[in-house]
């Protein structure tokens, strides 16, 4: 006998079975096309760009799972298994159509190896199941929700598979065909039918029992979390896309307006939680968690752009959902400080750092739900272009006693741009960061200038506020300044100008402003590579280092600060339990500096936390807004006593003996 | 309900260092803003009229410059506004500001005119008083809530040590706005982008029919002498330097006059 598949065996009513799949099949191209058109309105928000991500790596992040696997190894092979059981099970399922309806090729040999493949994906499937059950139930894994559908889902999907086996295992017992064993798990399953008519009595039942639950899978996959299946590898392939500017004239309510990304993004979430366990101010007890804003965020984007809320019966709730969420939007937007830690470990690069710029964006373009404190730091800004002092000129007060060439006026020409940043030039604490920096350029023959008093700000703290005409405003005038005297070079001080003069500024450009934009710290290892710069003065000293979110993560620069402080003589470099990539932000982006929150916790005493623990007698780091959130820390949290903090800029001006002048090496360690 | 705000571009002075030039105070490195009461007046009268419908129209005086003070209330969501903008008005005293106010704003046909309480750069508090005196409208001062009715408006009135008054007045009528009354708005710089193509009407002392002797400060009572910037207290020493010699200064100074032990 010729080994062969026997197609509805036995079963009667086939037509019912045609209905309910057509039914089930409805469902699914329903919920496909809710989704497809929902991302389709995203388009038009904001255009794609062609995308440059190496595309190895995102079949990498889809296939495997790698991103998954960062995330603990009990995740990467639960997900490794399911993906691979289900998808196959599904090439075998379409095999059988194709078998069934087309051509059949499901004989002999092929057949049976056939069935041996489908009984290992469904084993693959099963345990995949089994461990997603137990890892959200038994194992500890706090990350993990306890929802209803977060349980309902995997066992449901275990019904389909499991009822699967039966089936089979009674058609094996009923009919006994010589090549059983090849269907090993279902063979083995057969054995506990009683006798052949038993199992030819209850195959119908089950049968039917297995289509209903499989067909209520299929209704149920794209309204349910796992349609991410869809939109993950999307959310992936996009990852590369550049930031989205939108011009100016941007129509009313635009700029909070999601993009295609955006709109993937939020079904890609499958709420694993990573982010909220890295997130610095979700752990730090605030009232935020970068998860559910993304699934308000889902919510709101269904309530504003699906089809079916436009059908007239919905029209009203929408409305009233809406509404609902908009008086809430204040509790969520200003949180955020903008560290990136969520997006580092979100397997599927759905993190909500830009939701929440585009949320804040519509918070300021109507007005009336920005905190007044950020409103007073706003309009600063506007006036002042500082966030800091209502007064023109602030800007160039550090510089007192030292000449520097003023580069908004004529005169010579220099190599670099130092640009100082306003916190930089005008907090007393960061400000030493400068006088440092100037004096270590000097003292290695770096020709360089500033903008003095007309340095304007260089559209950062706007950007994350989401006040996008601010920023658009100040990188005109910045640019301007530059175009003037051809600067091209630039230092920044601040992680946050470098990052968005090397990375935003050159969106504004016509011409695509070839700028050469480095962290002081990449200069200053420069400067220590080409032996321009040598630390003769030992500092036996044990530090360590907290990297700045913009530095570390944004920019990928954690060697270049660690090189420099391996380079200085006498120093030890212990590590804290958060650093690198993983580092911990101390809670002063996003605009969070200058503004209080309610329910606030404070950041950079838990970093600091981290500090002591390594027993380090000064903690260095490289950032003017660090500088003051860890300076503030130590004092407010009671770490007078055991260390000191210092900026790098400022050690490195010890190490080359370039005394304090005036006090800004408070560090007495 | 149709309102009208005043409001006055003012220099913000609360941080700058102030000089003094020609009897004036120097605007060179100051900052022009809207005049904090009036911002307050324009938030109540936008939101009177998202809540119950109505236009609010805005009108100021001044120089070309201080338009910006009208942008901005339109970006708040004000539906129009007035500029009256001649070199004949400068130099008025609140008795002839109030005279030009009221026969510019004389039949438009507001129901509710709102100003400040009072300028921060003069600070008078009588050009709103004045003005209602002129159109022989009912007045309160210093509203800390207002509740537009039929026919009516009731205004909460702050008076001293956090008692208040309550006060109706048939409408129309002119009432001036204590700060705190609200939370105005944030004025984003895409809000006022979007109201760069809004004409702002132009009224010159022709338009008025105003002869030149009503005017400026031909026409005022109160003519201002001088300007003078708060004295140095007597023995206030400034030091100068940086952190540390300004410490080590500091240290000598109290030790010298035994302040430290
Ligand atoms: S945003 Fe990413 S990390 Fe956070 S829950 Fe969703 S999938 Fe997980
Ligand atoms: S960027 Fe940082 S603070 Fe913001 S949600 Fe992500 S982890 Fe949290």
């Amino acid at each position: 006998m010729n080994p062969l598949r026997t197609p509805f065996w036995g079963v009667e009513w086939a037509w019912l079975f045609y209905l309910l799949a057509a039914l089930a099949l409805a469902a699914l191209a329903l919920g496909l096309w809710e989704k497809i058109s929902l991302w389709a309105q995203g388009r038009r928000a904001a255009p794609v760009a062609s995308h440059k991500h190496p595309l190895g790596a995102i079949l990498a992040d889809v296939f495997l799972g790698r991103r998954i696997w960062r995330g603990g190894a009990s995740a990467g092979l639960m997900h490794l298994m399911l993906l691979w059981g289900f998808l196959g099970l599904f090439i075998g399922t379409c095999a059988v159509a194709v078998d069934h309806y087309l051509v059949s090729f499901l004989q002999g040999k092929v057949y049976l190896w056939f069935s041996a493949g489908l009984e290992v994906c469904g084993l693959l499937l099963v345990l995949g199941l089994v461990l997603a059950v137990a890892r959200r139930w038994l194992l500890p894994v706090p990350r993990l929700e306890r929802r209803p559908d977060d349980t309902l889902l995997p066992l449901w999907l275990l019904a389909v598979a499991c009822g699967g086996f039966m089936v089979e295992a009674a058609r094996l017992a009923a009919t006994r065909p010589p090549w059983e064993a090849w269907s090993f798990l279902g063979y083995g399953l057969s054995g506990f039918f009683p006798s052949a008519q038993a199992a030819r009595d209850l195959f119908p039942w089950l049968w039917w029992a297995h289509a209903i639950i499989s067909l209520g899978f299929i209704a149920w996959l794209p309204w349910s979390k796992l349609a991410h299946a869809f939109a993950a590898p999307a959310s992936l392939y996009l990852q590369g896309q550049p930031l989205a500017v939108l011009a100016v004239a941007a129509e009313e309510g635009e700029l909070a307006a999601l993009g295609l990304r955006h709109l993937l993004h939020l079904d890609a979430c499958t709420r694993c939680g990573r982010c909220v366990e890295v997130c610095p101010v979700a752990q730090a007890g605030e009232p935020f968690s970068p998860r559910d804003l993304l699934r308000r965020a889902r919510r709101q984007a269904r309530l504003k752009y699906s089809p079916l809320y436009r059908l007239p019966w919905l029209r009203d709730r929408r409305q009233a959902l809406l509404e609902r969420d908009r008086a809430a939007d204040w509790d969520v937007a200003w949180y955020c400080t903008t560290c990136r830690a969520c997006l580092e470990v979100c397997p599927v690069q759905a993190a909500p750092i830009e939701m929440i710029r585009k949320l804040r964006a519509g918070l300021v373009e109507q007005g009336s739900a920005v905190p007044p404190q950020l409103m007073d730091t706003l309009e600063k800004l506007h006036r002042y272009g500082n966030p800091w002092v209502a007064k023109k000129g602030a800007k160039a007060g550090w510089a007192q006693g030292r000449d520097i060439p003023d580069l908004s006026k004529s005169g010579p020409e220099v190599d670099w741009l130092y640009f100082v940043g306003c916190t930089t030039s005008i907090d007393t604490r960061a400000q030493g960061m400068a006088r440092a920096l100037s004096d270590v350029f000097t003292h290695c023959g770096v020709s360089f200038g500033t903008l003095g008093k007309k340095e304007p700000c260089c559209g950062d703290i706007a950007r994350r506020l989401g006040e996008q005409g601010l920023m658009e405003e100040q990188i005109e005038t910045t640019q301007a300044l530059l175009n003037k005297r051809d600067l091209t070079r630039i230092i920044c001080t601040s992680p946050h100008c470098f990052d968005t003069i090397k990375k935003v500024h050159p969106l504004f450009s016509e011409e695509g402003l070839p700028l050469q934009v480095l962290h002081y710290s990449q200069m200053l290892h420069r400067l220590w590579q080409q032996g321009r710069m040598f630390f003769d003065h030992p500092l036996p000293l044990k530090v360590t280092y907290h990297d700045p979110c913009f530095l570390a993560r944004h920019n990928r620069l954690v060697d270049e600060p660690r090189g420099l402080l391996r380079a200085m003589p006498g120093l030890e470099l212990v590590e804290m339990a958060d650093h690198g990539l993983n580092s911990l932000c101390c809670g002063g982006g996003g605009g969070r500096m200058w503004h209080e929150i309610p329910g606030q916790a404070n950041l950079a005493v838990r970093r600091l936390e981290q500090a002591a623990a390594t027993g380090a007698e000064l903690v260095v780091t490289a950032c003017p807004l660090c500088l003051i959130m860890l300076e503030d820390a130590r004092k407010t949290g009671g770490f007078e006593d055991k260390f000191a903090i210092i900026d790098l800029s400022e050690l490195a001006a010890r190490a080359l003996g370039l005394a304090a002048k005036d006090g800004e090496a408070q560090a007495s360690a | 309900m149709k309102i009208l705000v005043l409001v006055k571009n003012v220099p913000e002075v609360a941080e700058a260092e102030l000089e003094i030039d020609q009897g004036a105070l120097d605007l060179e490195d100051l900052e022009m803003v809207v005049n904090e009461w009036d911002n307050y007046a324009v938030e109540e009268a936008v939101r009177i009229t998202e809540a119950s419908g109505g236009e609010v129209h805005l009108l100021t005086l001044g120089n070309e410059d201080d338009e910006d003070v009208l942008r901005r209330g339109l970006a708040m969501g004000a539906h129009a506004a007035s500029h009256l903008c001649d070199e004949a008005f400068e130099g008025s005293d609140p008795a002839t500001l109030a005279r030009i106010f009221a026969t510019a704003v004389k039949g438009g046909g507001y129901d509710l005119i709102l100003t400040g309480v009072q300028s921060s750069d003069l600070g008078q508090a009588s050009t709103g008083v004045l003005l209602a005196q002129e159109l022989g409208l009912p007045h309160a001062t210093m509203a800390i809530a207002l509740e537009p009715g039929a026919g009516e408006v009731v205004v909460t009135r702050e008076l001293e040590n956090n008692t208040s008054e309550k006060v109706a007045l048939p409408l129309p009528a002119l009432v001036t706005v204590q700060s705190g009354i609200n939370q105005p708005r944030y004025v984003s710089i895409m809000g006022i982008r979007k109201v760069r193509k809004m004409t702002i009407e132009q009224i010159q002392a022709d338009d008025l029919g105003l002869a030149e002797e009503a005017l400026g400060a031909a026409a005022s009572m109160v003519d201002s002498q001088s300007l003078a910037l708060p004295p140095m207290g007597e023995g206030a020493q400034m030091l100068e330097g940086g952190l540390d010699s300004l410490c080590d200064q500091a240290a000598a100074i109290l030790r010298e006059k035994g302040g430290l032990a």
